[in-house]
């Protein structure tokens, strides 16, 4: 069987799909956008699992709407799986009852029963599975409650037969009816018939008249109000309200919504959450990682030296191989910490809250403050943040923020601040690191505001969103969330990260002429960056190839700078030793603290990552918008890091 | 009275979502803004744009500019 899990966002649909197929998911792409598509196996069955989008309804408002109706209608679905919040009832069975108008067997999985005392509300499930006419069950996908009653009734699907409820008054179906023999369709006539009418089009007009003229109200709003009729009619019967408890998300919105509070409360969470990722955690683990593969660097060369192993292997293993991966690995701690953060953020329900407080700043952007949760995401990683754009319901929007989100740090490029800041701002190093954030902002308001000049066109953003209540972060959620963040970063530092440190140490210990050499002066490498230094002089006042070659391997991937830096320097003297990479003899002495702010700044704000770009130009999905934003970010890059440079230079002088 | 003029606390009953835009106008009223229903305001943000409503024990922020074109009257 084919199923597709459908529901709002927010009801807890992912967690099912986690529980209903365990370790058992393929993640790739909906076709021909950046969106997420999940599909996996029903744990203990055959039948497959489709993840669609959150999702209220399927009228194509916003881009996931349109994505999952097209899937719904284009593809041979054999069962639904709606997952419906209970606290939120009546806005899910909005969704519930379109979904019925389709031709497909429909279960009604219920969530979050566990909150229903909460809220003060008992439910009759018998009344609503008749109202209903399916199958329901009652979950709680975070608890693990009822999963095994779902995978029976999955299995059992077959057997039951299944009904088209009439929800309308009998006027209305009969429009609908009349419709529907008028339609070409062969399947899911009731639901193209029903969406026609929401759509309201002008041909229809001799058949809507009478009811409009009836019920005082145009087409759409009949359908849409008799819908929403039909559910109140079925809550009513199948909940009772008790007395509710105090509710928690009415009392931390007083905080966290409060008119003097809010702004500075947004501003201490997300320092706090650098200040201990790239501060505390990076100040407690640096050291100590350093040390663990210096040591694990000189056991290799001591063990590959007694077994006679020729010099070159011992530098490619040493030299190459153990020093690039190993700069990389050694941040681990600081990017667990920040995905931790981010996850907690998104899964708390303070996210969308960021986004309400800070809202009518982007209305002057011409965006909607919904931006915030790709910037915020991209301090993890860009790629998906430019795919997390999907949930603007505007295209401008989604470009957009498609194309400032990597302009924020993303994590990769923390190892960089977290060198060049750690050795020269030691006493104000967390306040250092914290700084490129905010530039990162200004840079982003500005080029919104060119966009915005330039785009030239009336911008109408809107922002209509829910606010979830608060959760507790679910400590499940939040590892499984790090866990696949992370299990990315690792399985880059041993793909990308391990063959472009055998590049760049290749290129490095090989003349132009292919021979083995130990002068790293005469490397291929060193020929090619003596081409493009010339660029990089304003950044940091010395014409050196080796940071020509080191922030170019930065497009591989952003880490590799530092991977490329400590390659460099470990091949031009004896030094094997990470914090003696700025110490006399290497060749990156010159530095100090004006040079590597500035060149901090650079690497931050020029090309982001090969995978980003990639992602990017899917979803611009416009070469020549792409090409253009490729030149302009370079030079912005390059305009803003010289002037860092020559401004911090006359002041420290 | 408009839904935008309400104060925090105050409570009121939909009377007509009355916006141009055909596919906003759709998106508004699916999310639950049907005529008749009950709504409360709970936060207005805090550079005074967005609101946030209480509707169909759910939460919805919308912008001041959009709530500009949904009529209410007031209960309480």
């Amino acid at each position: 069987m084919k199923i597709a899990l459908v529901g709002n966002q927010n009801s807890g649909k992912s967690t099912l799909f986690n529980q209903l197929t365990g370790m058992n998911q393929k993640i790739g792409n909906w076709p021909g956008v950046t969106l997420e598509q999940k599909t996996g196996i029903i744990i203990g069955t055959q039948h497959e699992i489709i993840d669609l989008p959150g999702i209220y309804s399927l009228s194509s408002y916003s881009l996931e709407e349109k994505i999952s109706k097209d899937f719904l209608l284009k593809n041979k679905i054999d069962l639904i799986i709606n997952v419906v919040d209970v606290t939120s009832i009546e806005r899910g069975l909005y969704l519930t009852t379109q979904l019925m108008d389709l031709d497909i067997k429909v279960i009604v999985a219920l969530n979050m029963v566990d909150r229903l005392k909460q809220h003060g509300m008992t439910l009759n499930t018998q009344k609503l599975r008749n109202m209903l006419e399916t199958d329901i069950c009652m979950i709680s996908a975070l608890k693990g409650n009822g999963i095994k009653e779902l995978i029976n009734l999955i299995s059992n699907s077959h057997i039951h037969k299944f009904n088209k409820i009439k929800i309308f008054p009998r006027n209305v179906e009969e429009i609908i009816f009349n419709l529907e023999n008028r339609l070409n369709q062969t399947k899911n006539k009731r639901f193209y018939a029903v969406e026609m009418l929401i759509n309201n089009k002008t041909n229809l007009k001799f058949i809507t008249n009478k009811i409009e003229n009836l019920y005082k109200m145009d087409i759409t709003e009949v359908i849409i109000t008799f819908r929403y009729e039909f559910i109140n009619k079925i809550c009513k019967e199948c909940i009772t309200k008790t007395n509710t408890k105090t509710n928690i998300t009415l009392i931390l919105d007083k905080l966290f919504l409060n008119k003097y509070l809010a702004i500075p409360i947004f501003v201490v969470i997300m320092f706090l959450m650098y200040f201990l990722s790239i501060g505390i955690v990076g100040n407690l683990t640096n050291e100590f990682s350093k040390n663990i593969f210096d040591n694990i660097n000189s056991y290799t060369i001591n063990l590959l030296i007694n077994l006679g192993v020729s010099d070159w292997i011992v530098s490619l293993i040493c030299d190459g191989i153990i020093i690039g991966v190993g700069s990389i690995l050694s941040f681990l701690p600081q990017i667990i910490m920040l995905f931790t953060c981010i996850s907690i953020l998104e899964t708390t329900g303070y996210m969308s809250r960021i986004t309400f407080v800070l809202d009518k700043i982007f209305i002057k952007l011409g965006l909607s403050g919904k931006v915030l949760i790709p910037l915020i995401i991209g301090t993890g990683c860009s790629v998906p943040a430019i795919m997390s754009t999907k949930i603007m319901e505007k295209e401008y929007d989604r470009k957009v923020s498609s194309i400032i989100t990597p302009f924020i740090p993303c994590s990769a490029k923390l190892p960089i601040i977290a060198l060049f800041t750690s050795y020269f701002y030691h006493d104000n190093y967390a306040v250092i690191a914290t700084s490129f954030y905010f530039i990162a902002i200004l840079i982003i308001i500005i080029i919104s505001l060119i966009i915005k000049k330039i785009s030239n066109q009336k911008i109408t953003s809107t922002y209509i969103t829910e606010l979830p209540e608060y959760r507790f972060p679910n400590l499940k959620l939040t590892f499984k969330n790090v866990y696949d963040r992370v299990k990315e970063f690792i399985k880059k530092a041993g793909t990308v990260i391990f063959l472009s440190s055998i590049i760049t140490w290749f290129l490095l210990s090989f003349s132009t002429k292919f021979e083995y050499c130990t002068n790293i002066e005469k490397s291929i490498l060193a020929f090619i960056g003596q081409k493009l230094s010339w660029f990089f002089y304003p950044i940091v006042g010395v014409n050196s190839w080796q940071v020509a070659v080191s922030a170019i391997q930065g497009l591989i991937a952003k880490e590799q700078v530092v991977s490329s830096l400590e390659i460099i320097s470990g091949l031009s003297n004896d030094a094997k030793n990470i914090s003696e990479i700025f110490s006399n003899g290497s060749p990156f002495a010159f530095f100090d603290k004006a040079s590597s702010y500035a060149f901090i700044t650079f690497n931050l704000f020029s090309l982001p990552c090969f995978a980003a770009l990639a992602t990017l130009k899917k979803e611009l999905n416009n070469t020549k918008i792409f090409m253009i934003m490729i030149i302009f970010q370079t030079l912005i890059a390059w305009a803003f890091s010289s002037s860092i440079f020559n401004i911090l230079k006359f002041f420290t002088r | 009275m408009k839904l935008s003029e309400l104060k925090v606390n105050q409570s009121a009953r939909i009377l007509k979502v009355d916006i141009l835009d055909s596919n906003l106008k759709i998106h508004i009223l699916e999310m639950g803004m049907t005529k008749g229903t009950t709504i409360k305001i709970l936060n207005i943000a805090p550079l005074g744009d967005p609101i946030s409503i209480a509707i169909r024990g759910y939460e919805l922020a919308i912008r001041k500019e959009d709530a500009n074109h949904i009529l209410v009257e007031v209960i309480s």
